[in-house]
């Protein structure tokens, strides 16, 4: 910590994390002097823990439900996420980052980012190759531009995150492939120190779910599921000069993405009106119905590590084209239910840009803006259609020891999603509510206390 | 925790009962030498593997960030001194601790001495003119002569003429500037062991290590 990678750092990665001079714990070979196996003599086995504490500038209402939750400010997230992760050298060349997560909003321990790898390289080490495995896009990555790992990296999960903030908030699909919804492979080189070239291809890998299979429950739970593969390709440069480190870089992915939607077949819709009855939608995939998304990005990034000071600037700008299916867009649509599209074709764009500084590698903090922009679609995204959003992240950081975090952190909003109310996802209903009058996005405001421990 | 690595050992366990019986064949277990075991490593293949992430990628010893030093040209005696320290952790400044014992603890001797043969064959860095003459001139004084009123004693007696080094005491010529200056001033503040060293820093200001500093990055 902090945690994004230096590039002694990016190096460990891209080696498969396998640097060690140990001896093996266990080496045996077989008749033909080949490796049978090889256990290393650490364990290496780390807990990640973040508990966050958030209060909210202005308190979120109770919802106008016939049973309202009692939404409060002041919440407590302990733990926040507790995780069990394993980094290091699986055997000589393999290695991986296994990890296992608690998650305090979901009360539950699921599998979390996985990434294993295979690597090898010349003597000299101009050339430098591996094979990943890994669950969640970008978090192969080894710079901190975007994706995954990108800075702010301490977030807790706000109260409305269910709701429009937080997890609500538009973004483009290269951040949504996570663990749970995808499993991929990958190959990649690292020339001369300096070039980067990864080639990976992802497959839907749904939780809770029979693969190939992609059922309404698992669809509902994860958005949708990855149609066929996903091929996604990355090149970066690295310039590494006394305490400077800077990276530019490209990536593009394709996604062919089945939308878990409102979905009601005419047999339903028949059998429902003869019998008198409305039938509810079930959140599942309308048969067909895939959407093309497209996403290039640009990121950058400059690290200072300097004996004492560390600074850095990074950022990525994200623009996503997403192609609807015909069969979902509203004028093309023939089915029972409703369209989910106005547009066929519908735009995003996202930048996030942040600049971080610690002092002595003990005090510090950073500031991140991120802004999203795109093409007004009201069936998709209610409102006035805007999938816009605009924050900044303000964060001061204490680091006693290098494993312990001391976060205060603060979001401010300008946009929330057109500015619709951020306490009620169905906005139509409560266009402008007498109750709480006068919402705009600077209500989600929020202060964030946090401590991450890794031990 | 503990308990995660119970199953690891007791595969290392069967591994091992299982290594044992197939030894039972006539295979001299004494000669076999498995390469990806790293306590077997050469020397070659531990600055690639190893050394080579900070202390120069392609393996020349002339690490980029000044966080590392440049090992290039280095004197194998030297060398070799410093990594049985961080082997038996005798050497307990910062950067030792953070990343040389981790290294050194499972290198053995034979290996020791390959890693240092290895650097001290490397072409060491050249020197380059002084951008404020008069503090080089300063610092060459200091350098040449020590500072007999404070009993400051010359470098050159230890370090050669060209700071080249001599028997155990290092090259310092060729050296990234910053890390110089660092070891000066944590020698002087008693962060790295060398009683030599600790002394003679002690009688040195910063404005006197820079002009050190100036003159040595000359040579």
């Amino acid at each position: 910590m902090p945690p994004e990678l230096t590039p002694f750092g990016r190096r460990f990665k891209l080696n498969g994390y396998t640097l060690t001079t140990r001896p093996a714990l266990v080496n045996d070979i077989d008749d033909y002097k080949r490796n049978t196996v090889w256990l290393t003599d650490l364990p290496g086995v780390a807990i990640l823990a973040q508990i966050g504490y958030d209060h909210y500038d202005r308190a979120p209402p109770d919802t106008g439900n016939p049973y309202p939750a009692h939404a409060q400010s002041d919440t407590y997230q302990f733990p926040d996420q507790f995780s069990l992760v394993y980094a290091g050298a699986i055997s000589d060349r393999v290695g991986g980052w296994l990890q296992l997560t608690y998650n305090g909003q979901a009360g539950s321990v699921g599998i979390d980012n996985i990434d294993l790898r295979y690597s090898d390289h010349t003597v000299n080490n101009s050339w430098l190759w591996g094979i990943t495995a890994n669950n969640y896009l970008t978090f192969q990555d080894v710079w901190n531009g975007f994706g995954s790992y990108a800075l702010p990296n301490f977030n807790t999960v706000t109260l409305w995150s269910g709701g429009v903030a937080g997890a609500g908030l538009s973004g483009p699909i290269i951040n949504a492939l996570g663990p749970g919804t995808v499993g991929g492979i990958g190959a990649y080189a690292f020339y001369n120190d300096s070039l980067y070239f990864e080639f990976s291809e992802y497959h839907s890998a749904l939780a809770g779910g029979a693969s190939p299979t992609t059922d309404s429950a698992s669809l509902a739970a994860n958005g949708g599921a990855v149609d066929r593969f996903a091929p996604y390709a990355r090149i970066a440069y690295e310039r590494d000069w006394g305490y400077h480190s800077a990276e530019i870089g490209a990536s593009a992915l394709y996604v062919n993405w089945i939308p878990s939607v409102g979905y009601i077949s005419a047999q339903q819709a028949l059998a429902a009106t003869a019998a008198g009855n409305t039938y509810t939608p079930a959140q599942t995939f309308y048969p067909g119905a895939t959407n093309r998304y497209t996403d290039l990005s640009v990121d950058w990034q400059y690290q200072y590590n300097g004996d004492h000071d560390i600074y850095g600037f990074m950022g990525h700008v994200t623009h996503e084209q997403q192609q609807n299916s015909p069969l979902l867009v509203a004028a093309t649509f023939t089915g029972a239910s409703s369209p989910i599209y106005t547009n066929p074709t519908d735009n995003l764009t996202q930048l996030l840009v942040t600049a971080e500084y610690f002092r002595d590698r003990r005090f510090g903090g950073l500031v991140s803006f991120t802004r999203t922009t795109g093409t007004s679609d009201p069936l998709a995204n209610g409102g006035n259609g805007s999938p816009a959003n605009q924050f900044e992240v303000f964060e001061l950081d204490y680091v006693p020891w290098l494993n312990f975090r001391f976060i205060l952190q603060y979001n401010a909003y300008q946009v929330v999603a057109n500015n619709q109310s951020p306490f009620y996802l169905s906005h139509a209903t409560f266009p402008n509510s007498p109750a709480f009058p006068n919402v705009k996005a600077s209500d989600n405001n929020t202060w964030v206390l946090g401590l991450w421990m890794d031990f | 925790m503990r308990k995660l690595a119970t199953p690891s050992l007791l595969v290392a366990a069967i591994a091992l009962a299982l290594a044992a019986a197939s030894t039972i064949r006539d295979v001299p277990a004494a000669t076999i030498v498995v390469p990806p075991d790293p306590s077997t490593m050469d020397a070659v293949t531990l600055v690639s593997n190893a050394c080579s992430k900070c202390h120069g990628p392609s393996g020349n010893g002339v690490s980029i960030s000044p966080l590392f030093p440049i090992l290039a040209g280095q004197l194998p005696v030297y060398l070799e001194t410093e990594l049985k320290l961080f082997r038996q952790r005798g050497r307990s400044d910062p950067r030792a601790r953070g990343f040389m014992w981790g290294i050194a603890r499972g290198l053995t001797d034979e290996q020791i001495r390959g890693v240092a043969l290895y650097f001290s064959k490397q072409p060491p860095v050249p020197g380059r003119p002084s951008s404020n003459p008069a503090l080089a001139d300063k610092g060459k004084l200091l350098y040449e002569n020590g500072a007999k009123e404070r009993d400051v004693e010359a470098c050159i007696v230890c370090h050669g003429a060209n700071g080249e080094g001599v028997n155990t005491n290092p090259r310092i010529a060729g050296q990234h500037r910053d890390y110089f200056v660092r070891e000066m001033v944590q020698f002087r503040g008693r962060l790295r062991e060398n009683k030599v060293m600790q002394d003679v820093t002690q009688k040195l200001t910063d404005d006197e290590i820079a002009a050190l500093d100036e003159y040595v990055s000359t040579k």
